[in-house]
């Protein structure tokens, strides 16, 4: 009932393999601790918020400042660890044998509910002063928890799956359930915890919530043996997922990030609410070009989302669009266990008799997806490669006949995107990663021929295997022109095959191009440095897809 | 002040060398006269025409290489003469039989720290405190976010992770040489009382310490093909060479762990591998290093293996001490 047992669940699941033996754990955890902390460490351990209390650059500058510690000491240890609530804690390891007395037994609710939060309150010296006073008074096995919590730190790699699946086997109820209830909001408290431990379901109570996603699988080629006939085809737009819901008169915008967003869009809740019927809808939010009938760029809707109670100016210059394809729950009836050409009947009959009343005037903020009709397979795929025309990412294959579950679920939605463009850059910069990166070099940066000169023109850090950082850290080392801070310039050796979604013209860029989620693909061994694509045919990648 | 070239220690082809003598300390290539630190296999070579080392080292090595080798022994303080450069071992900490090596030479006095640590270990003898003019140390925790906790609650970790999972086997991987005698005298004193295995490689190494009169627990040589149920809830002592590839499929239902200093750092545990990770190292922490440095009182230090940037920024901003570097 502590920091000190949260603590050992955070090493317990920290250094656990197993999923079955992670739930093992948690619900052992569960069953052991008081409903308050267990209500914590869900928060916690969810995600559900990472309220950063202080940052960790102030809490290096804090250590720095008490122990009389040089700067430059703390940030080359960092560059090894690549935590700063870690680094801060082996720090600590040499420092606090002070002799007081230690506070053995702090729950984790007193600690969460009022000492950090009080921290706040405090001037900066008073603040200071409290931390040094908590850092010598916890146990030392409980710092680093203590330091990810106060610098909103706090990851550990447990899903959200995986606590539905501990509570659900801790009270034998069904696992859609507990995911039910853990969806949305979460405020840490005894309610909360008995409320989701409660072993009677109660449907009303569930009311505000939102339904759990269903995803969609990266298409299959087995795919084509089934009939076109079964399948429904939408456009894969690239905006944000989220479900809109209106039950008794209240409308709620739920991401699939599971956040409540009414308050960046107040235009759409406020339309939705002038509606008779009570619904759950599924679909996209996107910034839409009304003349044209398309999206706009997603990094449009990045100013949108960001940015509460938008002026109306905002909402002017970035006009958003709700579309929606797919009925969840129809004036309190559930009908997810419908299929889904049935759903698909209801969506656009109700559909069309809010867009009939005139007064409603939904048109402009609200509409239900378009499907396309491709006659066979290949006829799918040229409309799959016509995607980038209207600024979609591909297709979206639904099953005619399937239920709406949760989850990835096999076999029900696939999403088909079209081939990402590429070009064969000249890796120059590498710059050491952070987390479970530290200490390597993982941030590359990739440039292209101008002349006969080398141009940046994208950063990237996915894509390669952990024996390939291996290799390519190594190379980096030993290939090194100069070091500026965490970043080293490199001998122009190195060609890689790098993937992205879109292309673009960007002034902010030496090179004039910014594109969208690069990415490696392939280390082109077999290829020297002159073999590397021009700026030029970059461009001329850009024209080809405008 | 004297140029590189006259320091009568310097870097030689990437090894420590000294001029005047004619010999070499843990050379990586075959030389005529080889000083070895200790039996590790990254500070021996074969070829070296002679070794010269401790008495344990010299038997450890045979023990790992075969007689084949020629080695000259001395106790531990006892002085040799060589080219009228006087020469003596003294205790490192590090394994059984590892040493430090001190050179005099018209009263200038040089110490070479080999690999070294100040916490206790009850398999070998504890550092001895030499003072020196010259310091030439290792540094490869030279870095504060490393300070060891103490073996014996290393060892009650390691015993609780296996008893609190009766069911599986627990593979902890090591050091075949030092790192794994040290663990195994220091479980033996935890309330882990199960099975202990070794593997061949570590089981010859535990016989050479006993006939050498240190006390380690008693293990069973792992063989192939064991039975599961017997395996449970019982400790494996593993190389780390076996934790990749088809060695592991041998065992059903297991947990891995690796002993090193550097699984203090969680980034490098979870890259690892392992489940889990116990930091102990038989290398100084950065305490360790900086109490060697100012104890010695060396009024010169260089470091070698390990980042050394940090380690002599602070000694000079902190302790006035000139760090100096070889040119290799």
């Amino acid at each position: 009932m502590s920091l000190k047992k949260f603590s050992e669940l955070f090493g317990d699941l920290d250094s656990i393999n197993s999923t079955n033996n992670k739930i093992e754990v948690l619900k052992n955890y569960f069953l052991s601790n008081d409903p308050i902390d267990n209500s914590w460490a869900i928060y916690l351990l969810t995600g559900k918020s990472n309220k950063r209390f202080i940052s960790g650059r102030y809490l290096k500058n804090l250590f720095s400042q008490i122990y009389e510690y040089p700067q430059w000491l703390i940030d080359t240890c960092y560059l090894k660890v690549g935590d700063s609530a870690e680094v801060i804690t082996l720090l600590l390891k040499n420092k606090t044998n002070s002799r007081k007395k230690k506070l053995s037994n702090i729950s984790l609710n007193k600690l969460l509910s009022e000492t950090i939060p009080a921290l706040s309150k405090l001037n900066e010296e008073e603040k200071n002063l409290e931390i040094k006073n908590l850092w010598e008074t916890l146990p030392e096995d409980n710092h680093l928890i203590f330091n990810k919590i106060l610098t909103g730190t706090f990851r550990v790699g447990v899903s959200i799956g995986l606590i539905t699946k501990s509570i659900s086997k801790l009270i034998n109820i069904d696992e859609e359930i507990i995911s039910h209830r853990l969806m949305g909001d979460f405020k840490p408290s005894i309610e909360s915890y008995e409320f989701l431990i409660n072993k009677n379901i109660n449907l009303q109570e569930l009311n505000y919530k939102p339904f759990p996603f269903l995803l969609a699988n990266t298409f299959e080629d087995k795919i084509f043996q089934n009939s076109i006939n079964d399948f429904q085809f939408e456009w894969k737009y690239d905006g944000i997922r989220m479900q809109l819901i209106k039950r008794s008169g209240n409308v709620s915008l739920w991401t699939r990030g599971q956040e409540l967003v009414n308050e960046s869009f107040p235009e759409l809740v406020e339309k939705i609410s002038h509606l008779k019927d009570d619904f759950v809808l599924d679909g996209e939010l996107l910034v839409w070009d009304f003349k044209e009938q398309i999206a706009l760029d997603f990094s449009l809707l990045q100013k949108r989302i960001n940015r509460k109670s938008p002026t109306r100016s905002i909402q002017i210059k970035y006009p958003i669009i709700f579309i929606a394809y797919d009925l969840l729950e129809i004036n309190g009836r559930d009908i997810r266990e419908i299929k889904l050409e049935n759903r698909r009947i209801e969506l656009e009959k109700y559909f069309s008799k809010w867009q009939i009343k005139a007064e409603n005037n939904i048109s402009d903020i609200f509409k239900i997806c378009d499907l396309i009709f491709p006659k066979d397979w290949p006829d799918a795929l040229t409309y799959k490669e016509k995607s980038r025309e209207n600024n979609t990412e591909g297709l979206i294959i639904k099953k005619k006949n399937s239920i709406y579950s949760s989850g990835r679920k096999k076999g029900i939605w696939w999403k088909y995107k079209v081939d990402p463009m590429q070009l064969d850059a000249v890796l120059i910069y590498a710059k050491g990663g952070s987390g479970r990166r530290a200490g390597l070099y993982t941030d590359y940066s990739f440039a292209l021929w101008k002349d006969k000169e080398l141009i940046k023109f994208a950063s990237a850090y996915s894509g390669l295997t952990n024996i390939e950082i291996k290799e390519l850290d190594k190379w980096i080392r030993k290939n090194t022109i100069e070091k500026f801070g965490p970043v080293r310039s490199l001998k122009p050796e190195m060609v890689f095959e790098i993937s992205f979604e879109k292309i673009q013209i960007s002034k902010r860029h030496k090179s004039g191009i910014a594109v969208r989620f690069p990415r490696i693909t392939k280390w082109r061994k077999d290829k020297k440095i002159n073999d590397a694509d021009s700026l030029e045919n970059a461009y001329k990648l850009m024209k080809k897809m405008s | 002040m004297r140029t590189k070239q006259e320091y009568l220690i310097r870097y030689k082809d990437g090894n420590l060398y000294c001029e005047l003598a004619d010999i070499w300390i843990d050379p990586s290539k075959a030389v005529k006269k080889a000083l070895i630190t200790h039996a590790h296999f990254d500070h021996f070579t074969f070829g070296c025409e002679e070794y010269i080392s401790t008495k344990e080292t010299a038997i450890l090595l045979k023990e790992r290489v075969g007689d084949n080798i020629k080695i000259k022994t001395f106790e531990y303080g006892e002085e040799f003469k060589i080219n009228g450069i006087n020469i003596s071992f003294h205790p490192s900490g590090h394994i059984l039989g590892s040493s430090q090596i001190r050179f005099i030479f018209a009263e200038e006095k040089w110490l070479i720290s080999g690999d070294f640590k100040l916490q206790k270990d009850q398999t070998c003898k504890q550092y001895e405190i030499v003072k020196t003019d010259y310091l030439i140390s290792e540094c490869t925790f030279g870095l504060p976010i490393f300070k060891w906790d103490e073996s014996n609650k290393i060892a009650n970790d390691i015993s609780k992770w296996i008893t609190n999972s009766p069911e599986k086997t627990s593979l902890l991987f090591c050091y075949s040489l030092g790192k794994a005698q040290r663990l195994l005298n220091e479980i033996s004193q935890t309330n882990f009382k199960g099975n202990i295995y070794s593997h061949g490689s570590i089981h010859k190494i535990n016989n050479s310490y006993r006939e050498l009169g240190i006390d380690i627990k008693d293990t069973i040589k792992i063989e192939n093909k064991k039975k599961i149920d017997e395996l449970k809830g019982s400790l494996i002592l593993l190389p780390p060479s076996l934790s990749k590839g088809s060695y592991l499929k041998n065992f059903k239902n297991i947990q891995t762990a690796f002993a090193s200093g550097w699984m203090s750092i969680r980034a490098l545990r979870k890259r690892s591998g392992y489940d889990k990770g116990f930091a102990i190292s038989d290398h100084a922490d950065w305490d360790g290093i900086l109490e060697v440095v100012k104890k010695s009182e060396a009024k010169n230090v260089f470091f070698h293996h390990g980042d050394s940037e940090a380690l002599s920024k602070y000694l000079f901003e902190k302790e006035s001490i000139n760090v100096l570097l070889f040119s290799k």
